[in-house]
């Protein structure tokens, strides 16, 4: 018999309060590891999809490019396409030119985005693309065919296998027009891309405005979302010598993506601490009611020689108990929450029909957790730092008990 | 030198605007194996006296000396030192700690002085055979008798083998028969162990058992025989 297990056979004193509160403790913590688990898994798909689609996990522009989308910031890339793909981590490297434009159908004309691609590595990376067949997809980097945004489609009223026009504007500053016909249809879900989207191969397009082997962008899609910040200094390394291109991480990249994961994330993490805080108080409340219930028992620990730093130890010790168990309980729960979350997930279109589109971008309907276990430990520590916070108050309580008067009291 | 030595202390508690002198210009001297009680009505101030001597309250004015040290003059990690090192309690209500056994209960002094489990465990299986407590050292306090709660709490009293063992009452809430008892017992570890014990009592079966009765009315000496 020591302090440690006196601490616990008084926790046991008033079960079902005791039990309440683990419960408490426990239940929040599978909570938070849940969902912060289920959160950082969509998070991370949402990115992965959002970059495949988008700029890539890292990507090389023309200084200044990502600011105004001048359709002159082009670049030749020379052997960097090579270069980067070298780099430990990195899946492919896609070489994009953007250009704005008119396309014209018989009967109606939009304005384009005319995206010029590598056909091959394009393909393997983008999870819209995969949709299509070998037929339905751009056959080489300088042919005619072209991929339409289904809506831009649409609107144009063609159908596949015809043809239409498309307008650019020369380097040297004339229009010029080229024909080309719809191979494929791109369904994103994201109005603006299915709006205006047009892809074709890289070199017809740089062809066609006369900056042969020139790119607006390098999207550099990676193997691991994860390992971005790893790969980014070797990236670096490699735009050293070519002063007038910069490399960005995806963050900087799509802030908008960027922008709303982290607010969504805020409003999440605000909700942990709101609860945090709320069990907190209850291990107050029922630490302090359990000193308060032994005031009398604790003036005669005091009597027989305790001192007051044994007695705020005491205390402690079972708030600590109260936090370990919860701790270990919760966190068991927790990674059960996860199991599930991951290998089941939360299937979307029960609730919502249509796609589901975030900070532009499209993601998958299955919510899935994935395992953020550094994060798992450090809540866990967090709560275990909460019970003894939450000690405080009842242990300076304690050992303000004068023994003389607590063994009058009755 | 006298174990216990008080020179004209005086206790006085505030209470609202009045003050109530508990104890009053208090001389007494009590030497090493004495069997004293302080016998009383109710009011007299025998608990706040045996709270000074107990080192669980400091006198107003006066001063009081235990086995050498000045409790007047202790600061409060002193004082509960003074209380685990010289002093065991035992009270009216037994006091035992509910979730523990009563060996644990005995125990739990010598646990605070850290001494070695099998040792302290030895000491008050001896005291507890002393004390015909024999097989019931697992028992909670609630499955023993007031009279059985009560020897545990002498136990728990004698095990660090303290100076003094002051006792409130101690049979306030048992019968004659187990009061009765429990004093020959008391008496007994008195005589064959040398403990000094300071009772206090209004019990006149208590007091028939004394060596030594020192009498108070309001906080005063009335006799001391
Ligand atoms: N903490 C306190 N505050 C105010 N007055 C007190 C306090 N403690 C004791 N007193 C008063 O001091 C006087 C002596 O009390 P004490 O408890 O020592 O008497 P007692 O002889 O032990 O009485 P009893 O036989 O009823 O236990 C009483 O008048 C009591 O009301
Ligand atoms: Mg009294």
């Amino acid at each position: 018999m020591d302090l440690l297990t006196l601490a616990w056979k008084n926790l046991w004193r008033s079960r079902r309060r005791t039990l309440i509160t683990l419960a408490a403790l426990t239940f929040s913590l599978m909570l938070i590891q849940a969902f912060h688990n289920l959160s950082y898994g969509v998070y991370s798909s949402m990115i992965d999809s959002g970059v495949r689609a988008g700029t890539g996990h890292l990507v090389v522009y023309q200084d200044g490019y990502l600011q105004n989308r001048d359709e002159k910031l082009s670049f030749d890339p020379q052997n960097l396409v090579a270069e980067i793909g070298q780099i430990d981590g990195v899946e492919a490297v896609l070489p994009r030119l953007y250009l704005p434009g008119l396309a014209q159908s018989s009967r109606e004309s939009r304005s384009i985005l005319l995206t010029g691609v590598d056909p091959v590595h394009e393909r393997k990376t983008n999870p819209f693309l995969r949709q299509l067949t070998d037929q339905q997809w751009l056959l080489s980097l300088d042919g005619r065919e072209a991929i339409l945004g289904s809506r831009l489609l649409k609107e144009l009223q063609l159908k596949r296998g015809h043809k239409f026009v498309v307008t650019l504007q020369h380097s040297s500053g004339e229009l010029v027009s080229e024909m080309f016909r719809v191979r494929g249809v791109i369904k994103t879900g994201i109005k603006s891309v299915d709006r205006s989207l047009l892809m074709v191969g890289q070199a017809r397009a740089a062809e066609l405005v006369g900056t042969p082997d020139r790119v607006h962008e390098l999207a550099v899609i990676l193997k691991e979302q994860k390992s971005g910040h790893g790969v980014f200094p070797f990236l670096q390394d490699l735009l050293e010598g070519r002063q007038d291109l910069e490399g960005l991480t995806w963050e900087k990249a799509m802030p908008n993506l960027y922008n709303a994961i982290r607010l969504d994330y805020a409003s999440q993490k605000f909700i942990f601490v709101i609860m945090m805080m709320i069990v907190t108080i209850g291990v107050i409340n029922t630490l302090l009611m359990s000193v308060m219930e032994r005031f009398r028992e604790f003036g005669t620990i005091l009597a027989i020689g305790a001192s007051h730093a044994k007695l705020r130890t005491l205390v402690f010790i079972e708030a600590l108990l109260l936090g370990v168990v919860s701790m270990v309980l919760g966190s068991c729960f927790g990674a059960l929450a996860t199991w599930y979350l991951q290998a089941v997930g939360i299937d979307m279109r029960n609730f919502i029909s249509g796609s589901l589109e975030f900070g532009g971008v499209v993601f998958d309907p299955v919510l899935r957790a994935s395992w953020d276990l550094p994060w798992m430990i450090k809540i866990s520590f967090y709560l275990l730092l909460l019970s003894f916070i939450a000690a405080i108050y009842p242990s300076i309580k304690a050992g303000r008990i004068s023994p003389a008067a607590a063994m009058r009291h009755h | 030198m006298a174990l216990i030595s008080l020179k004209s202390v005086t206790k006085i508690y505030p209470l609202g605007h009045q003050e109530v002198v508990a104890v009053d210009e208090f001389s007494l001297s009590i030497d090493a194996g004495e069997f004293v009680v302080l016998a009383g009505p109710s009011g007299s101030g025998k608990t706040t006296l045996l709270n000074m001597i107990g080192c669980l309250d400091q006198p107003t004015r006066g001063e009081i000396w235990l086995d050498g040290h000045d409790i007047g003059c202790a600061s409060q990690k002193e004082l509960s030192d003074l209380r685990l090192r010289k002093v065991g309690f035992i009270f009216q209500d037994y006091n035992l700690i509910p979730v523990l056994t009563a060996a644990e209960n005995a125990e739990f002094t010598l646990m605070l002085q850290q001494v070695e489990k099998k040792q302290r465990r030895k000491r008050v299986l001896d005291l507890f055979s002393a004390l015909g407590l024999d097989g019931l050292e697992n028992r909670k306090p609630s499955d023993l008798s007031g009279g059985q709660q009560q020897r545990v709490a002498i136990a728990r009293a004698m095990a660090s083998g303290p100076a003094v063992i002051l006792a409130d009452e101690p049979t306030a809430s048992l019968d004659s028969q187990t009061s009765e008892e429990l004093l020959l017992l008391m008496q007994k570890l008195n005589e064959e162990q040398g403990a000094t014990f300071v009772f206090s009592s209004h019990d006149p079966l208590v007091i028939s058992h004394a060596k030594r009765v020192v009498r108070l009315r309001d906080g005063r000496l009335e006799s001391d025989q």
